[in-house]
């Protein structure tokens, strides 16, 4: 933890917009130390710092396993980390504070992450492991909170409204304390902060950075207790909630932020109180605290367009910050051009994949289809990497579930080259469904495991808070707190299942190139020698997942559809499945469950990324053949399967070339695209970066749905990125 | 005969719009960059970097033409017929073939699925090459079957062929994008084995079409990235009256590898783009001349 007081001259330049530079550079040295510090690579870039070297939290147990669970373990352990928790003030920023580490990584580290072992799924385990399932059980976070609850109380007032709950429902009085303990843990940070903070006064000698300072402890001091009242306290106080559940469980979903925050800059703007350059500076230092996700425009519930200046703002602010950030602009019919126009502006102009767009239709038309009316489905938001979130209202478990369908499809091929029937795709296709079905329905009994027992393993404290319903209640959101329980199951593999489907059809069956047993037997050997290589290369360069209504995007719609049939008929008692298609950076680990498949990949390769095809799909590697085939497997109940992309510097350097750019995102949004993911970059700095990544150190890449810097990534991890982006340029 | 379709080009007119590269041209433009379409007959590219030594191909050559030397393809292009019976069985994308003949009809399946891309962003399906004027029956079939789905239609052409050709594509054309390339005749005919005559007079004879048309000049380093040529050629854009815009297109140094793969001599394989503030500062030559000038 660097030391950030008393840096400057006094008569240093200390403008709003130097300061944010100087913030910048120093998240750049943050960076660096933590490249050298974190034992979680191939995450999301975060606006966490390194502890004191002499810092070390020692959790308190409360199982004889060492480990601490339910609402008790939690909420001591929460209170504890903040009560000790560092403290770090940096004058140039407008916020206080820092997260540093998080209870999550802290069972990890300590090697006591288990799922309660007094509540046991063994009888899952099996099969959960036949199919390369991540069940997401003990899985936390990743879903939305209202933010509006929390800024109209403040901590003060979620504690009164506790006290007031608990009247209502004394049989829950063990919720009750936990969440009590838990804002009170947070309160103590703070007050702790502000000490530090009076510090600090003493000895900034730069007068503005003094006066900041002074402003800093202020704002800090009220909101102890205090609801904000202007836009500095509304973002100090976000800062503190996204601080507190990042150290809580690494939540990090954000807000609809343009509308969150423009009522307290009107206010401040009418009592004359406020600058735009001002509000751009607390803007920029929010972004800074926490790369958060947050959603720029859409819809409003009634149907109107939510763009307006203060989203400009933000984007402005964003752009003074030049870092990683993860805003979203939700795309629509009727929106604001001018809006996706300067979207996409920053997008080519920072290079740091942001904002990426989602797209309205498809996301609202898709939720619809599971039950509820627009205007609910316009106020799902996108809080997550390749998620949307109904602020405070849902439990989800997004992107922790996921049905390894590459590894579904050999134990297929398996089963069907060790039998005496028919050897075809049709009779694959036949086992591979069977044997998906299945995977479906262990993976939804997983989920409902995870909901009957998730309170006594890890309640979600903080979230509770910021949601509709828990508080109200006495009950955690997973234990009956939410309004709606919309469960997601990602699978992942897409493009290696169809690319090898549509490789042994063309191969075998058509063209008749080779027999079965041919092929099964160089796929055994993992395509050892001449031979092997040869038959290999020649079932990867079969029609191609990706390469526009090839044989294989044929397969990938046949895959989707049933897929997506099956994951719906597993709603019941409340509880809705929603599919989607998504790896997060899980491409490698889920691959390495694998063994080779027909499409050309050897033992424990990556499978492909999200719903991507894997690289090399298309000679021109056409975009647009690309984003019809991704738009055609969207399994459209309001989850997501992404098309990410990488595009050229050069491709938007004047007005025409960014309005071809909106034209194609405007257009794969109309052809039933929900999440769009872009980076900017080419391949031969790709290629220096991956050669020497520490002389790129702000070098951001969007690797999945989040953003992370490239010198942090895992070799293995930077070299997928590096093919993804050689073969697309 | 083509020899690709390539979607999602940004480059080749307005919006997004799909290329399709007809095979063969009647100049010889020294800085070409897709030299596999200058001939009018296919032709394999090797690229011997890929081979796997695998030896499949030299199995089916009918001619004897592939060898397999320290694991790596060669190929005798005396002996080989440009069949392509090799590439059939090559799957490391050393051998590849470049010129297919393909119906229409199959290349429509291919362009209709950006439909929605073209009409969002005003794009198309542009017709380039090589010289599209040389096969003007494919042209015009090809052109014809686009307008018949509503697609906007355009051609890059170098003129350089009787303009009755252009007439007779005219019916189903919604813009000419045209090249012109160096003004000095002698200069001309060394780079590109023809004289300009013929293509300044197609040049001026364009508003008889009264389709809108687009001028442009690939400024090649050394040729004619000076003061003189750019005038020169501005003046003559200049006195279009359909002319929508002339552009300066910056030397493009892709297509090395063609070369190479064709045994062809790179004769710009040094050169470089030029310096954005040069190709600003030939725009400003230009717009003394003519009124719409870009840099692309």
């Amino acid at each position: 933890m660097r030391n950030r007081i008393n840096q400057f001259s006094p008569d240093a330049d200390m403008s709003y917009y130097r300061r944010i530079q100087i913030l910048r550079e120093r998240k750049l040295e943050d960076t660096k130390d933590k490249a050298s510090y974190w034992s979680f690579a191939d995450g999301d870039d975060y606006g966490a710092i390194t502890p004191p070297e002499d810092y070390k939290f020692e959790p308190i147990p409360n199982h004889e396993n060492g480990s601490f669970y339910g609402y008790e373990g939690w909420s001591r352990n929460f209170y504890k980390l903040m009560s000790e928790h560092p403290i770090h003030i940096d004058p140039c920023d407008a916020f206080a504070n820092r997260w540093m580490n998080c209870l999550s990584w802290i069972r990890h580290e300590n090697g006591i992450n288990q799922f309660n072992p007094d509540y046991s799924y063994d009888h899952l385990r099996p099969e959960q492991e036949k199919y390369g399932i991540v069940s997401g059980i003990g899985s936390d976070a990743h879903f939305g909170g209202d933010y509006s609850i929390g800024l109209s109380l403040g901590w003060g007032g979620l504690l009164e409204k506790l006290e007031h709950y608990r009247k209502i429902n004394p049989e829950h009085n063990e919720f009750y304390d936990a969440e009590v303990l838990t804002i009170k843990g947070i309160q103590v940070w703070m007050e702790r902060t502000v000490r530090e903070i009076e510090k600090a006064i003493e000895i900034e000698t730069h007068p503005v950075l003094r006066e900041n300072l002074e402003q800093m402890r202020e704002c800090n001091e009220y909101l102890i207790n205090g609801a904000p009242r202007t836009l500095r306290e509304a973002c100090q106080w976000i800062c503190w909630f996204n601080m507190a559940s990042r150290e809580y469980n690494r939540d990090g979903a954000g807000c609809q932020l343009d509308e969150i925050l423009r009522p307290y800059y009107e206010r401040d703007l009418e009592a004359g109180i406020i600058t735009p350059d001002e509000a751009k500076y607390y803007i920029a230092c929010l972004l800074l605290n926490d790369p958060h996700y947050y959603q720029l425009g859409g819809l409003s519930p009634d149907g109107k367009d939510m763009v307006s200046y203060f989203s400009y703002m933000i984007l402005e602010a964003a752009d003074w910050l030049d870092s990683s950030c993860n805003i979203t602009v939700r795309v629509h019919d009727g929106m604001d051009m001018d809006f996706l126009r300067k979207a996409v502006y920053y997008l080519f102009k920072n290079k740091n994949g942001w904002p990426r767009f989602s797209g309205d239709k498809a996301l609202s038309e898709g939720f619809m289809k599971k039950g509820y009316p627009a205007s609910l489905a316009r106020q799902r938001v996108a809080v997550g990497c390749h998620w949307m979130s109904l602020p405070g209202l849902e439990y989800t478990l997004n992107d922790c579930v996921k049905i390894n369908c590459a590894k579904v499809f050999r134990l297929s091929l398996d089963e069907m080259m060790a039998g005496e029937g028919e050897k075809s795709t049709k009779a694959l296709f036949e086992i591979y469904r069977k044997h998906m079905r299945r995977a479906v329905e262990v993976t939804a009994e997983g989920i409902r495991f995870h909901l009957k027992y998730q309170v006594y393993n890890e309640p979600e404290l903080m979230l509770n808070l910021i949601s509709h319903g828990p508080v109200e209640k006495g009950l955690d959101i997973v234990d009956g707190g939410a309004m709606y329980y919309n469960m997601c199951i990602d699978g992942t593999g897409i493009a290696t299942v169809a690319d090898s489907f549509a490789a042994l059809e063309q191969r075998i069956e058509k063209e008749k190139r080779l027999t079965w047993e041919e092929m099964y037997e160089v796929l055994s050997s993992n395509f050892q020698g001449m031979d092997g290589e040869y038959i290999r290369r020649m079932l990867a360069s079969s029609e191609r997942y990706g390469g526009g209504n090839t044989l294989a995007d044929r397969w990938a719609v046949r895959i989707n559809e049933h897929f997506t049939e099956d994951v719906n008929s597993m709603d019941g008692d409340g509880v809705k499945f929603i599919p989607g298609w998504f790896s997060w950076s899980n491409t490698i680990t889920l691959g390495k469950a694998v063994k080779a498949t027909p499409n050309g990949r050897r033992d424990y390769e990556p499978i492909n990324h999200g719903a991507n095809p894997h690289p090399g799909f298309r000679k021109d590697g056409a975009l647009t053949a690309m984003s019809n085939t991704i738009c055609s497997v969207q399994p459209g109940y309001g989850n997501t399967a992404p098309i990410q992309l990488e595009l050229d510097p050069g491709m938007a350097r004047d007005e025409e070339g960014i309005q071809k750019v909106c034209d194609y995102i405007l257009t794969i949004f109309d052809q039933g695209a929900t999440l769009l993911n872009i980076n900017i970059i080419n391949a031969d700095e790709i290629l220096a970066a991956n050669e020497n990544p520490d002389l790129y150190p702000d070098l951001v890449v969007r690797v999945t749905g989040f953003t992370a810097y490239f010198c942090l990534l895992t070799p293995e991890f930077r070299q997928l990125v590096v093919d993804r982006i050689i073969k697309a340029s | 005969m083509i020899t690709n379709i390539q979607r999602f080009s940004l480059n080749d007119g307005p919006g997004i719009r799909t290329t399709v590269f007809f095979k063969g041209c009647n100049l010889s433009c020294k800085w070409c960059h897709n030299p596999e379409t200058l001939s009018l007959t296919p032709q394999l590219l090797v690229y011997p970097d890929k081979c796997m030594g695998c030896g499949a191909c030299m199995q089916v050559c009918p001619k004897g033409a592939l060898q397999v030397v320290e694991g790596k393809i060669t190929l005798d292009r005396k002996l080989c017929d440009n069949c392509g019976k090799c590439t059939g069985v090559c799957f490391s994308g050393t051998l590849e073939m470049a010129g297919t003949e393909m119906s229409v009809s199959d290349m429509m399946w291919e362009i209709e699925q950006d439909i929605p891309y073209y009409n969002r962003s005003g794009g198309g399906v542009t017709l380039s090459g090589g010289e599209v004027l040389l096969q003007p029956e494919l042209a015009r079939e090809l052109l014809k079957a686009c307008k018949e789905k509503g697609i906007h239609t355009a051609i890059e052409t170098n003129l350089c062929y009787d303009f009755g050709v252009l007439e007779y594509l005219a019916p189903y054309l919604d813009l000419i994008m045209a090249d012109i390339k160096v003004y000095d005749n002698d200069l001309h005919k060394e780079m590109t084995g023809q004289g300009n005559d013929l293509i300044f007079d197609n040049v001026r004879r364009l508003d008889e079409l009264d389709i809108p048309y687009i001028l442009r000049t690939p400024v090649i380093p050394g040729v004619n990235d000076n003061e003189k040529e750019i005038s020169a050629l501005s003046r003559l854009a200049g006195e279009g009256k359909n002319l929508l815009y002339y552009e300066l297109l910056n030397f493009n140094p892709l297509g090395g590898s063609k070369y190479d793969g064709l045994d062809m001599e790179n004769h710009f394989y040094e050169a470089r783009p030029l310096p954005e503030a040069r190709l600003e500062n030939l725009k400003n030559i230009a717009l003394q001349n003519c009124s719409s000038v870009r840099v692309g």
